[in-house]
């Protein structure tokens, strides 16, 4: 059960605008952590920073003991830290099974599919996300839920032991939400350690058992989504900045 | 794993064939290369063997230069508008070492089409940097520099100047020898081609063109890829940069260089259909036969007018090409004809 995260001081300025300031943290294995905090606070650009997508201004970030700050983002999926993006992004001319057919090929999309060549490998992902009914059609004709589905099985393509999820239930309906809450708490079961952000706490409050919260860059608290739920610079934050937590 | 694979695809092969012809693009396919085949027997006049045969003869060369430009741009989504620099260096290699190095012309021919998968190698990876439109612009200005290099005066001991090479031997003085070549050399490229893109290396090229952000984190090495596309594209550029020297029996810089040939691969490509790779025939079978006929019509001058005209054309009402469309229409006169 070691710690498969390491964020030390991790900081990102733009000009005069710093986006993430300080910012540290750790993730040990097979843990289920969310990240709030009101829209703008920095929550993607830390993700992005850690998925190698953006490079930190200062800080490190060490993923499973190997330092990765600064990294090209597909060497750090082919560690094992895989991404999805809070805009979903699909291959749109590939079918569904294309798509997977992608991260099936990169380094430990290829280690893991060795027993049983890629098809087999990118239809048993479909499978798991739920999708494998639609394996012969794009992207384009899928409502939104499956897309994040999708995304999900792209990320699973690669084999990651960390999977960080960038606002999965934006733009869901219930019942969508309710479907993917399924699929995420059923990766989290088979080992996945997984890294989730959202700007609505009831969301994440019932699934994950510990938040780390930030606020304009900065570090708030990091603890039960009880203790996050009561904190006052949170409680602030929220309110203060116009969003509803509720 | 490989091995199996290959073994099964193997042995699988000839039901393939049979059940490929039966679909209406494989019959139709076949129906087209077999018309080909037989097109240089059906007659023996001097004027049909050396100039109307020549024509597709010259079709099938920008057969395989438009197909080299699909690959590129339409199935890896690298925009490539300087595609005459791998033309033109195969043909100037090629030329130059038959003419000066006595080679024979097939390994002149094969030498000229790797010097351009050397460049392809060498200018992608400047331009990998650069995407969309500015990727365009950095492939142009190369083709630009390329195109002055080879036409300065005071380069001329190095680059031949603006006369460039000439005398140089056909690949069979024989137009239906020659003929039968290209179309040989069509038919493996198009193969080639068309199973690159179906295959899985083929899917990731087409995944960095539909999201290169996403193929980077789908753990892709996306830059690898992009210099390979450009390599496997200039292989095929070079192998009718070199066919096209030998047809025209020498080199010259505007003629082998020329930002207008970068533009012609467009031009057939688009026509054709983007990404469909067949379109490209019939993209380079149009443009040769039309600029034949406007020739002979004596309209001479008008020729790159009327094909930016069709190109606007083509973009504005049928921006998917028009191989597609008049598969549809053929398809549907099929079946009335079979009274479906």
């Amino acid at each position: 059960m070691g710690i498969i995260l390491e964020v030390k001081n991790l900081t990102k300025k733009y000009g005069g605008l710093t986006a993430v300031n300080d910012f540290s943290f750790e993730i040990k294995r097979g843990e289920f952590i969310g990240l709030i905090g009101p829209n703008g606070a920095g929550k993607t650009t830390v993700f992005n920073l850690i998925s190698g997508f953006d490079k930190p201004s200062s800080g490190s970030i060490r993923f499973d003991g190997m330092d990765i700050t600064g990294s090209k983002p597909y060497k750090i999926v082919n560690k094992g830290l895989a991404r999805t993006f809070q805009l979903v992004r699909s291959f749109k001319y590939l079918t569904l099974l294309e798509n997977i057919s992608v991260p099936s090929q990169s380094h430990r999309g290829k280690e893991a599919s060795k027993g049983v060549g890629i098809d087999a490998y990118a239809s048993s992902i479909l499978a798991s996300v739920g999708l494998v009914d639609k394996a012969r059609i794009p992207p384009v004709v899928l409502p939104h839920g499956d897309l994040r589905k999708l995304q999900i099985g792209k990320a699973l393509g690669t084999n990651p032991e960390l999977l960080l999820l960038d606002e999965p239930f934006s733009g869901l309906s219930h019942e969508e939400s309710q479907n993917l809450t399924d699929l995420i708490l059923k990766l989290h079961d088979d080992g996945l350690t997984i890294f989730m952000t959202g700007h609505v706490l009831r969301e994440l409050m019932s699934l994950v058992p510990r938040v780390i919260a930030m606020h304009q860059g900065k570090f708030i608290i990091d603890g039960t989504p009880q203790e996050v739920a009561n904190n006052k610079i949170v409680l602030e934050a929220y309110l203060g900045g116009g969003d509803s937590f509720a | 794993m490989l091995k199996k694979e290959f073994q099964e695809k193997f042995t699988g092969f000839p039901n393939y064939l049979k059940s490929w012809v039966k679909t209406f693009t494989g019959g139709l396919t076949l129906f087209v290369l077999l018309s080909l085949l037989i097109l240089p027997f059906l007659s023996q006049n001097q004027n049909f063997t050396h100039v109307f045969l020549r024509q597709f003869t010259l079709a099938m060369i920008f057969a395989i230069f438009a197909a080299s430009w699909d690959l590129l741009t339409g199935i890896s989504g690298q925009i490539s508008f300087g595609h005459a620099i791998f033309f033109g260096i195969a043909g100037y290699i090629c030329a130059y070492l038959i003419s000066y190095q006595h080679y024979p012309i097939w390994v002149a021919l094969i030498i000229g089409a790797l010097g351009a998968v050397l460049f392809g190698l060498i200018i992608g990876i400047p331009c990998l940097r650069l995407k969309g439109p500015y990727l365009a612009l950095g492939t142009l200005a190369f083709s630009l520099v390329l195109l002055k290099l080879f036409l300065m005066g005071s380069l001329a001991d190095i680059f031949f100047g603006s006369e460039g090479i000439s005398a140089l031997p056909k690949i069979s003085d024989d137009p239906v020898v020659e003929y039968l070549s290209l179309l040989i050399l069509m038919i493996i490229t198009f193969i080639t081609i068309i199973q690159i893109s179906k295959s899985k290396f083929g899917t990731i090229l087409k995944s960095i063109r539909d999201d290169e952000t996403g193929a980077d984190a789908s753990g892709i090495n996306t830059t690898r890829f992009k210099v390979y596309a450009f390599m496997l594209s200039a292989l095929f550029a070079g192998i009718a940069g070199s066919c096209y020297a030998l047809f025209a029996t020498s080199v010259n810089p505007t003629g082998n260089f020329g930002a207008v040939i970068s533009f012609y691969a467009i031009l057939m490509a688009s026509l054709g259909g983007l990404t469909t790779i067949r379109g490209s025939a019939l993209g380079a079978f149009f443009f040769v036969f039309l600029e034949y006929s406007l020739i002979i019509a004596g309209a001479e001058l008008y020729v790159n007018l009327i094909f930016a005209l069709i190109l606007i054309l083509v973009v504005r009402f049928s921006e998917h090409g028009i191989l597609k469309p008049i598969l549809e229409r053929i398809k549907d006169v099929w079946d009335v004809l079979l009274g479906r």
